[in-house]
């Protein structure tokens, strides 16, 4: 055995056996960008529940040779592969999301005020100018699609849809969908003020009628009825959310309940986060088209605050009972923060005017009208 | 002076330098960005023949199912069908996004030398204003609208049938010798499609959640129409017992008091004697209360209620 020999023999594993000298320039630069994502979400506090599996995720993949996200010889998918895979190619995650979000959703608020649903439906405006908007810039229908939903401010809408219809755009939209969810405290109240007299924000809106528990557990099931018949794409995200609901409300399986807002939901939201940032490798990351996801999802997000309140000013056009338009902006999903700002925007006008209540109504029509658009675009597509 | 006027019109826009910036780049991007996703959403067909007639199977563009396309032909015979890549027939004046399916090269043979065939594409997939546009590079302009007859068959099916003669300008081969070449596909309009559907699909929306809207005022109603006779109901019950309750004579000692009573004094008292106490009276005179007040006065009287609570102790 010769020194040449040993040298070799050292040199072969560096290169082969170590990640050091494959460390490439723009896999720095995203393990920068995770570093980027933690940061907010750790020193910001910008959706920390997401932002740190994802910036994690981010961080892991992109380290040469590591075996996170591809497949062994024998075709069995790597760890982090593998909770992509179930989790979200099989669109596991996303339903299962929507199953803790309906059992932690107290609908009061939009059954007791069902005229709030419209604004969730003026709300997605957005959706549908960047779905055009990002066609002329050639993304195909799937792909414009998967961007439009952004603005719905709903991640596991964002993420069903996106792994459905554009798998390859996974990362960069979900990303942008709970980067945007987190900003809507800065994004949305320029627009309010923009699109209000001070005179409007200073409605004050009729208290709302108290909701009978009986009334509480049959809307699982009468607005299951007929968002599925309507959009039988909808079903999984809608049966589950409904499912959800219907466990919270019946007050017989607390337990389970009570697991699905918490536990469940908890593990999920692990295997989500990592498996999301995990898509964002640098050799499929780093290209145009993510900022122009971010950029466009920055727009979508602007109209569809946009559409909300130009709905409640065309609803107001024809109702006695004026509505506060503030509440407009909370029909981008984005629950609760989007309700929040509204509130506070209302609080900034009127010190005694309280709207987060009736911000609430919306807020959840947004829910059900992001899973609405997510449905159709499905449907389309099928 | 050019510099000048640059400055001038920099100046003059203002406010809205960052949107003339956005508009410039949404117009001049669409061309370097023209290629986005199309490999991914490359149809490839797939063919199959069963007797004179040839089966394609792909997944067209904007679509995640598998949608199928007969092609069969009179006055020849159908020899062939392949596929071909868009690549080889891109030209300025066409867009592959308006060719959902396929572009498909058909060989017909057994045609009389310089006569007619009709070739057929029959599929659920294509829509009445479908074309089929049929390219020829051997002709100065290769794409050519075929005057393709599209005719409705039922439970939705399409058909194209497209009249080519042999050694015509549709006949890739340019000879009359018996044998056509037909290179083409079923064209629809790419932006019609996105708008409409646009458009459908928004108002689309509004309508199921306005359908929701009705069903829940109406559920509402129902409730509250119920909510209302149980609460009548009970105003009723609480009539009837009340005469009765003053009508009852007291007992021998006078000592006797009503449940409710005897159970307000022993809370009194042991509230005094007990140590524990409840929060001070708010006062809650002032400006007609919101509802995030009421909920607020909600919360704090279950709080207050805790103090009554024996169960756990």
């Amino acid at each position: 055995m010769s020194w040449a020999y040993v040298f070799e023999l050292i040199q072969n594993i560096m290169i082969t056996q170590t990640g050091i000298p494959n460390l490439a320039i723009k896999e720095v630069f995203m393990i920068g960008v995770a570093f980027f994502f933690l940061y907010l979400a750790v020193a910001k506090k910008y959706e920390p529940l997401l932002l740190v599996p994802i910036g994690f995720g981010i961080f892991l993949v992109n380290f040469p040779l590591v075996p996170l996200m591809g497949f062994s010889e024998h075709g069995n998918p790597e760890l982090i592969r593998a909770f992509y895979k179930y989790g979200i190619e099989w669109e596991i995650i996303p339903c299962v999301i929507f199953l803790g979000l309906g059992a932690m959703t107290d609908f009061g608020p939009l059954i007791a005020n069902p005229k709030t649903l419209v604004i969730g439906a003026g709300a997605q405006l957005g959706v549908f100018i960047t779905y055009i908007g990002v066609l002329f810039f050639g993304f195909t229908l799937k792909e414009a699609a998967s961007v439009g939903i952004i603005g719905g401010a709903d991640g596991p809408t964002t993420i069903y849809l996106t792994a459905k219809l554009a798998p390859h755009l996974l990362g960069a939209n979900a990303l942008a969908a709970y980067s945007y969810m987190a900003m809507v405290p800065l994004i949305q109240p320029p627009i309010m003020r923009l699109m209000t007299t001070p005179e409007q924000r200073r409605i004050k809106m009729r208290q709302l009628r108290p909701v009978s528990a009986q009334e509480k557990l049959l809307f699982p099931l009468i607005a299951a009825i007929l968002i599925i018949l309507l959009i039988p794409a909808v079903a999984p995200l809608m049966g589950m959310f409904m499912f959800g609901n219907f466990m919270r409300e019946c007050g017989v399986v607390k337990r389970l309940s009570d697991t699905a807002q918490n536990a469940l939901m908890n593990i999920v939201t692990i295997f989500l986060g990592l498996s999301v940032g995990a898509t964002m490798q640098a050799d499929k990351f780093l290209s145009w088209k993510p900022l122009l996801i971010f950029g466009f999802g920055l727009m979508d997000f602007v109209v569809c605050t946009f559409g909300g309140i130009l709905t409640v000013h065309i609803m107001n056009r024809f109702l006695k009972e004026k509505i506060n338009p503030l509440i407009g902006s909370a029909g981008v999903s984005a629950v609760p923060m989007s309700a929040r700002v509204s509130h506070t925007e209302g609080l900034k006008a009127d010190p005694d005017n309280w709207l987060i209540m009736h911000a609430m109504g919306p807020n959840l029509a947004g829910v059900i009208g992001s899973a609405s658009a997510a449905g159709m675009f499905i449907a389309m597509f099928q | 002076m050019n510099a000048m006027a640059v400055k001038f019109f920099w100046r003059f826009l203002g406010r809205w330098r960052p949107a003339v910036i956005l508009a410039t780049a949404l117009t001049a991007a669409p061309a370097a960005w023209a290629a986005f996703g199309e490999v991914i959403e490359k149809p490839v067909p797939e063919f199959s023949r069963l007797g004179d007639r040839i089966s394609a199977k792909l997944i067209p563009r904007a679509k995640s199912t598998s949608v199928q396309i007969q092609f069969s032909a009179a006055g020849a015979k159908l020899l062939d069908v392949s596929g071909m890549d868009f690549e080889k027939a891109e030209r300025p004046e066409v867009d592959v996004k308006n060719f959902k399916a396929a572009l498909f090269v058909i060989h017909l043979d057994s045609v009389t030398p310089g006569g007619e065939a009709k070739v057929s594409l029959t599929s659920d997939f294509f829509i009445s204003s479908t074309q089929f546009y049929v390219f020829n590079e051997t002709l100065s302009q290769p794409w050519i609208i075929s005057d393709a007859v599209n005719l409705t068959l039922p439970d939705r099916v399409q058909e194209l049938v497209v009249s080519v003669k042999d050694g015509g300008p549709l006949d890739s081969d340019g000879k009359a010798d018996g044998r056509i070449t037909l290179v083409g596909g079923p064209r629809d309009s790419f932006w019609g499609y996105a708008l409409g559907t646009l458009f459908i699909r928004f108002f689309g929306i509004f309508i199921v959640l306005s359908i929701l809207m009705l069903g829940m005022i109406f559920s509402g109603l129902v409730f509250q129409w119920l909510a209302r006779r149980k609460a009548a109901g009970e105003n009723k019950k609480t009539a009837a017992i009340a005469p009765q309750i003053k009508a009852e004579p007291k007992g021998p000692t006078g000592n006797c008091l009503d449940p409710a009573a005897a159970a307000a004094v022993a809370i009194a008292l042991h509230l005094h004697l007990g140590g524990v106490h409840a929060p001070p009276v708010m006062d809650l005179s002032g400006p007609p209360p919101g509802s995030w007040t009421l909920h607020g006065r909600a919360q704090m009287m279950a709080e207050r209620m805790l103090v009554f609570n024996r169960k756990n102790r």
